[in-house]
């Protein structure tokens, strides 16, 4: 089983700097997604904290067995899942420590999407309102919560989702990396299977572009970063009023597989 | 006071409260519960009390009513229960606090924001919390301190039984499936179980695994005593004391 890595962020057609962030380490197979918030461009500090806690402390964990946990371990998910939601706990820790120490820095927050696949494996973890959606056998689902004001009110059944899509508070969120000293973080685990995909994005997205069109893209395109192009411009042309970046994985057959091992031969033999 | 409210999938449509008239439910405007879909028959369903117990009866409706999934002509309901009707839920409370909770977040002021920002008030998050926790309190979910369990009537597994103790149960040769299936043709993930808050989902998978003989088409819930047929290994799924 191979993953097949397509990923692009932009600044969209509104927005004077870019605070959405990512990191991907092919060898690792992990994904990390960061939405930055917070005045003055601290946004853009404090998704590129997240984004590297998360990497570098995960990368340790690899390294090194004793490497400590943040957070509660669950006893219901793998280590690296529980890896996972260590780096953040950390991340969370670094942002906000920044943060205190920095008054100017005041607020500054971030949401993420983390995904790190083992073999067949995904493990995912996330807070805030940046996505990691599902695709397979033609049907797409949102894996992660999103931890927004409106979608908690859809949750507890205050609103509607189409009341939550109509709404002006959309951009308020419930939990976020760095805004506190704690943080709850959302873990979740899948079975990977061939043909399927696995979408990262911020919410910039997901503002611009309806999950069919989501759907369709990805379906139609020859290749995952030809999926990542189209997204984004996709969402740019629908107005861009945010940074847009997307992750796009692509579970795919072993590059050399026999079939192609023997078309090789044939080649050779004349 | 008790009530009931109309739910279609994570969203509260309606509340009524239960008084000592009947309540009725169906397509027809007149109905106190309207629910305008065409799986809903004109006058489909009422609940009313009788001597002291909450009823539901079903006025012979082309549908059918089901109660905690079991289809019902008359039933007594308690604290908990969801009447399935068509596609929406209609769920029986009975607890106070509900609602004097959801009313709160409902009157609580809302900020007008364009720039992301985090919900920060106390006060906010307190009652947000309060009204996820109330919510939670009338769902459906009495499994809650029993144990999920994967009972193999027959096939090559590496065991008889299983507790599914994850949030992700896989069924297959790979050597990360909880039920190690044997035989050269078996995919490496044949079926996955998925553990959500509301209980325990099977996905679609390479085999299509059956449920009660009926292939699943997507992510589909397990009740206590579903058969699984996942090519030729058959699981009885159940919660155990």
């Amino acid at each position: 089983m191979h993953i097949e890595i397509g990923a692009r962020t932009d600044l969209g057609r509104v927005r004077k700097n870019n605070e959405d962030c990512y990191l991907i380490d092919s060898s690792l197979q992990l994904f990390v997604l960061s939405d930055g918030m917070g005045g003055q461009a601290h946004g853009e500090v404090a998704s590129n904290m997240a984004v590297q806690t998360v990497l570098t402390h995960c990368r340790q964990g690899e390294n090194s067995r004793t490497t400590p946990i943040f957070g509660e371990s669950r006893p219901d998910v793998s280590e690296r899942t529980n890896r996972l939601a260590s780096a953040i706990h950390l991340a969370n820790r670094k942002v906000f420590d920044t943060a205190a120490s920095n008054p100017e820095q005041k607020g500054m927050g971030a949401t993420i999407v983390a995904a790190w696949i083992d073999a067949q494996r995904l493990s995912l973890a996330h807070v805030g309102d940046s996505r990691a959606y599902l695709l397979r056998a033609g049907s797409m689902d949102q894996l992660t919560a999103d931890h927004s004001l409106v979608a908690e009110k859809v949750r507890v059944g205050i609103l509607t989702p189409q009341e939550a899509d109509a709404s002006e508070l959309q951009s308020v969120l419930t939990r976020a990396v760095g805004t506190n000293g704690a943080v709850e973080v959302d873990t979740d685990e899948q079975a990977l299977l061939m043909g399927d995909f696995l979408l990262l994005c911020s919410d910039g997205l997901t503002r611009m572009v309806t999950d069919p069109e989501i759907a369709s893209t990805l379906l139609t395109s020859a290749t995952a970063q030809e999926s990542a192009d189209r997204l984004i411009d996709l969402a740019n042309e629908n107005g861009g009023a945010d940074n847009v970046t997307v992750i796009v994985l692509r579970v795919i057959e072993k590059s050399s597989s026999m079939f192609d091992r023997f078309k090789i031969w044939k080649r050779y033999s004349g | 006071m008790s009530r009931l409210v109309l739910k279609f999938e994570t969203a509260m449509l309606k509340e009524v409260p239960l008084g000592t008239r009947p309540v009725t439910i169906g397509r027809a405007p007149d109905n106190d519960i309207q629910i305008d879909n065409l799986a809903v028959s004109n006058y489909h369903a009422r609940v009313y009390v009788e001597a002291g117990s909450l009823v539901v009866e079903d006025l012979n409706s082309l549908n059918g009513s089901f109660l905690n999934d079991i289809r019902v002509e008359r039933a007594m309901l308690k604290d908990g229960d969801a009447i399935l009707i068509g596609k929406h839920e209609i769920l029986v409370d009975q607890a106070n606090d509900a609602a004097h909770t959801l009313d709160a977040l409902r009157k609580a002021p809302v900020p007008r924001v364009n720039e992301t920002m985090i919900l920060d008030t106390h006060e906010r998050r307190k009652l947000l919390n309060a009204a996820v926790a109330a919510g939670e309190r009338s769902q459906l979910s009495p499994e809650r301190h029993r144990i999920p369990t994967l009972l193999v009537a027959r096939g090559n597994t590496d065991q008889k039984e299983y507790r599914i103790a994850s949030k992700l149960t896989v069924i297959g040769k790979s050597k990360m499936a909880t039920v190690r299936l044997g035989g050269w043709f078996t995919p490496e993930v044949a079926a996955q179980i998925n553990k959500h808050e509301d209980g325990y989902y099977l996905g679609r998978d390479d085999r299509l695994p059956k449920i009660n003989g009926v292939s699943i088409t997507g992510l589909t819930k397990l009740n206590d005593g579903d058969v699984i047929d996942v090519g030729r290994v058959r699981l009885s799924f159940l919660y155990r004391e």
